[in-house]
């Protein structure tokens, strides 16, 4: 039988290759994939995080002006800088005080947002809600500054990027073997975000990280409470792996 | 809250102990699914009708379907286990637009009257309606054959691979996806003329 060709290489009609054109070229942008990989809780990839970026231009002038902000600091120097830094001290002392209030305590287990990879339908993706704060509750006065200054509400996009970091940061301290200062960013990350997209990716590296500390009962008690929450979860294989069913 | 306060002074005891290969290389066989097919999942789903606006979502949803059944997904079967879901979820987006904007078949060719001028060809979301509306007029089957080979340049036997049917029915329906589409494409380009010379 004869393969037969393109109707797009024997046509004469402009239209029809114009229309043929169309449907050929369709891609799928770069947030689709950090969306979709974040869904499927395959976060944190230095690539995941650069399509997230990519499609957050927002997030690239949000680092240029506290880089600018920095270099200004520098220039005008030490006496100028001292009260900036109280300022910027004096803020922060009462952002937290009033993210204290409205806060809600960080549970003593995991917090059981719906699993992306279980209810997709619903959720919507693209949306997520923005957190009221989104820091690391122990790092450096930058980020407070940084998060003192961002908008409160974020494009999806620029949300994912930060959740990332943040997950990010957590797997590497892991990564290097320092579990506990893991755990602290993993606590400050579900304390950012109460519903935040990669909440489960941030439990399975939590169940790494006691276990690599040495409470192993605790790391399997959320282990298996994970995987009574979440048994279709894409990571649950993961954790049954760590569990050795 | 410290971490030292949540998570209580451990027991002696460490290691879980288990590889973590299966899971691990899991991980990788879906990250390696959505690398290698997003856009021609996102090319599926839009070709086959899913507005614009839905697409992302779309796309997520079918790479969590696949996800969800992965482990029943044979080597080299992706791409057709993928293309069933896109296919699936795009008609149902379908059937919700349809439903929520009560569009029937029928009131296209007055609708794409205005697009058939030479400024608004040049105009690729207009284009991206137009072929909407064309392909809309195809029944399912059909449009599939049609978009597979059309846009996603497959073979006859990579769509009766696919799509589980014989070759020659590929063909077939081919042939008549094809004159459907160029009957409708050339009745536009005839009311484009004829609106020109009034």
């Amino acid at each position: 039988m004869k393969e037969p060709l393109r109707l797009r290489d024997e046509t004469a009609s402009a239209l029809e290759r114009a229309l043929l054109d169309v449907g050929a070229s369709y891609r799928s942008p770069a947030s689709a994939r950090a969306k979709t990989l974040g869904a499927l809780g395959l976060a944190g990839s230095a690539t995941l995080l650069a399509g997230a970026t990519q499609a957050a231009p927002i997030s690239a002038f949000a680092k240029l002006t506290w880089t600018k902000l920095l270099a200004t600091i520098s220039v005008v120097g030490v006496a100028a800088a001292v009260p900036v830094g109280y300022y910027a001290w004096h803020r922060h002392a009462a952002a937290a005080h009033v993210a204290t209030a409205h806060m809600p305590v960080a549970p003593a287990q995991a917090v059981d947002p719906p699993a992306p990879a279980e209810e997709p339908a619903g959720s919507g993706p693209a949306a997520p809600p923005a957190p009221a704060l989104a820091a690391p509750a122990r790092v450096g006065t930058g980020v407070h500054l940084a998060r003192l200054d961002r908008p409160a509400a974020h494009p999806s996009s620029v949300t994912l990027a930060h959740e990332l970091s943040s997950i990010d940061a957590a797997r590497a301290m892991l990564a290097r073997g320092d579990a506990e200062e893991a755990l602290v960013r993993l606590d400050a990350y579900t304390r950012g975000y109460p519903q935040g997209r990669l909440e489960l990716e941030a439990e399975v590296l939590r169940i790494d990280a006691l276990d690599q500390s040495g409470r192993t009962n605790l790391a399997r008690e959320r282990a298996e409470a994970f995987l009574r929450r979440h048994p279709r979860s894409v990571l649950a294989a993961r954790v049954r792996a760590r569990l050795g069913d | 809250m410290t971490s030292a306060a949540v998570y209580e002074v451990p027991p002696a005891d460490r290691g879980l102990s288990v590889s973590r290969d299966p899971a691990r290389e899991r991980e990788a066989r879906l990250r390696r699914l959505v690398d290698g097919h997003i856009d021609f999942v996102a090319r599926v789903l839009r070709n086959s009708g899913t507005p614009q606006a839905e697409v992302d979502d779309e796309v997520q949803r079918t790479f969590i379907v696949a996800a969800r059944r992965l482990d029943d997904v044979r080597i080299g079967a992706e791409k057709s286990f993928l293309f069933r879901i896109a296919l699936n979820l795009a008609a149902h987006a379908r059937r919700t637009l349809a439903r929520r904007r009560e569009v029937s078949a029928d009131q296209a060719p007055e609708q794409i009257e205005r697009f058939a001028t030479p400024e608004a060809l040049t105009d690729q979301k207009r284009m991206r309606e137009l072929l909407d509306r064309v392909l809309d007029q195809m029944e399912e089957p059909l449009r599939a054959t049609f978009v597979l080979h059309e846009f996603e340049e497959m073979s006859t036997s990579e769509i009766a691979e696919l799509l589980g049917i014989p070759r020659g029915t590929v063909a077939s329906r081919l042939r008549r996806a094809r004159i459907e589409f160029r009957e409708r494409v050339g009745a536009i380009e005839a009311l484009g003329k004829a609106e020109r010379e009034t």
